[in-house]
């Protein structure tokens, strides 16, 4: 019940903020739209292709939201004063992840209505990868709840926008990696964007052959070790803060 | 009966004792002041007894049980107010009390908000963000949600720091109506406030808690004039 009480207060502080609605849902829905526009000789622009990236896209603003969220309540005190309540430290891990749920499912369903008048066709498939997406977005809520407990509230946002920046680059939203050179090319094998959009496109478009073990390890890997470490870390940080 | 009792109360850190063997007893329903100069301690001995932080050495005892045995049950019976203004900026005040109460799991969850809206006065910015309110509104809103689980003992943290004299003088009279139902112990730098709130006053210098009593007692003790020339001849050993 706490847990809930939490992430129903978080899901309120994010959902009130317009720049988070700006960033999560209007942009990511303004670029899927405009590069439709534009006859792109390349398979990654492909609707089908696309739609899948911008749902990975729109999950880098996720852990931007989630740091924001978390480095704001460490800076107002409020987590002091959760600290002295009887709420415990994965009802707080719980409450941040929770909240995010229902931005995931918002965010997803107007990409793909966007899409799907775009020209994409609909299919169950559509269905089942928003369910895989809100597993996927594990790692990115994650990814925010380490940058929100380590940095402060100014210091978050310009973190996560590295982070933004490298799913544009390694993801193979925009670009396959062969044209990346090696560097990048190599960037990309290791870094979990290119396995999460490899797994999101497969089952959206029922091309579940198309996803190599080797995505599926690196994401889990990224996965269970990015959620232990925000664990640890917002545990340590929670103390030492007020140390 | 004693509502907080310290043994020895010690916190280190690596190079640094910013607590050292405090021994502290305060009663039931008494408001206990405690005063120091900036590094003094305060604030790190209310995070103690407040359970943010544990000890390196010594014992505290809230109403009887052992803070580290009893934490949980502890953690129910108490509530603080921040220094810094501790409430979620984008929820409004009344939304601030149900999240809070919900936090406490509050059974009589409608019944409970409604009797701080009503002895806060806070209808008039029942529905209005926290983050648009003045600092004292803020200030009062947080006191009255660290009420929320009706404690027995409440930490003010220096409640009143940068508010105007209307605004702390609204808070005095706020605390003032608690005082013998809920054990409170303030830090604040403004000694009229300790002097006006507080049944005893504790005094703490690098660490170590070094005077204990009523403002009277302490001006006696000293053979100052005043409260404020009591605290500065206690605090600097008579240097000043």
């Amino acid at each position: 019940m706490r847990t809930l009480n939490f992430a129903k207060r978080n899901f309120k502080e994010i959902s009130r903020d317009p720049l988070s609605l700006i960033f999560a849902v209007i942009l990511p829905l303004f670029l899927l739209f405009i590069f439709q526009q534009f006859d792109i000789p390349n398979e990654s622009y492909k609707l089908e292709n696309f739609t899948p990236g911008i749902v990975i896209f729109g999950f880098s603003f996720i852990t931007m939201f989630t740091a924001m969220l978390i480095s704001k309540d460490r800076t107002t005190s409020l987590l002091i004063r959760l600290g002295v309540s009887p709420m415990r430290p994965m009802e707080y891990i719980l409450g941040y992840m929770l909240s995010i749920v229902p931005v995931i499912l918002v965010q997803n369903i107007l990409f793909f209505i966007l899409a799907i008048i775009l020209g994409l066709e609909f299919s169950i498939n559509i269905i089942f990868s928003i369910g895989l997406s809100v597993v996927i977005a594990i790692l990115f809520i994650a990814a925010g709840i380490i940058i929100g407990s380590i940095s402060s509230e100014k210091a978050s946002s310009g973190i996560s926008s590295i982070l933004v920046q490298l799913v544009c680059f390694t993801s193979g939203m925009y670009f396959p990696r062969e044209i990346l050179g090696k560097f990048f090319g190599t960037l990309c094998e290791y870094l979990p964007f290119e396995s999460c959009l490899a797994i999101l496109k497969g089952v959206m478009n029922n091309n579940t052959e198309s996803i190599e073990m080797r995505n599926i390890i690196i994401f889990l890997i990224y996965t269970v070790v990015l959620l232990a470490v925000s664990v640890i870390v917002f545990k340590r940080k929670m103390v030492s803060d007020n140390n | 009966m004693l509502a907080i009792e310290t043994k020895d109360l010690t916190k280190r850190y690596k190079d640094k004792t910013a607590v050292n063997g405090i021994n502290l007893k305060i009663n039931q329903g008494e408001l206990f002041a405690l005063l120091g100069t900036n590094g003094a301690g305060k604030t790190t001995t209310i995070k103690m007894l407040s359970t943010l932080i544990i000890p390196t050495d010594g014992q505290i005892k809230i109403n009887g049980s052992d803070i580290e045995k009893d934490r949980q049950k502890i953690k129910k019976i108490l509530n603080v107010s921040p220094q810094e203004t501790a409430i979620a900026p984008n929820l409004s005040v009344k939304e601030n009390l149900e999240f809070m109460a919900g936090v406490y799991q509050i059974r009589n969850k409608k019944e409970k908000t409604d009797e701080l809206i009503k002895s806060f006065n806070l209808d008039q910015v029942l529905n209005q963000k926290a983050k648009t309110l003045s600092g004292g509104w803020q200030r009062k809103v947080s006191i009255a949600i660290s009420l929320i689980n009706e404690p027995e003992i409440l930490f003010l943290d220096e409640p009143t720091l940068g508010l105007d004299v209307i605004a702390r003088k609204e808070l005095w009279s706020v605390i003032e109506k608690l005082k013998g139902k809920v054990t409170i112990i303030l830090t604040t730098h403004y000694m009229e406030e300790a002097e006006h709130l507080s049944d005893r006053i504790g005094i703490m210098a690098k660490g170590n808690l070094i005077a204990t009593g009523t403002s009277r007692e302490l001006i006696e003790k000293t053979g100052a004039e005043n409260f404020e020339d009591a605290f500065v001849k206690i605090a600097t050993g008579g240097e000043l």
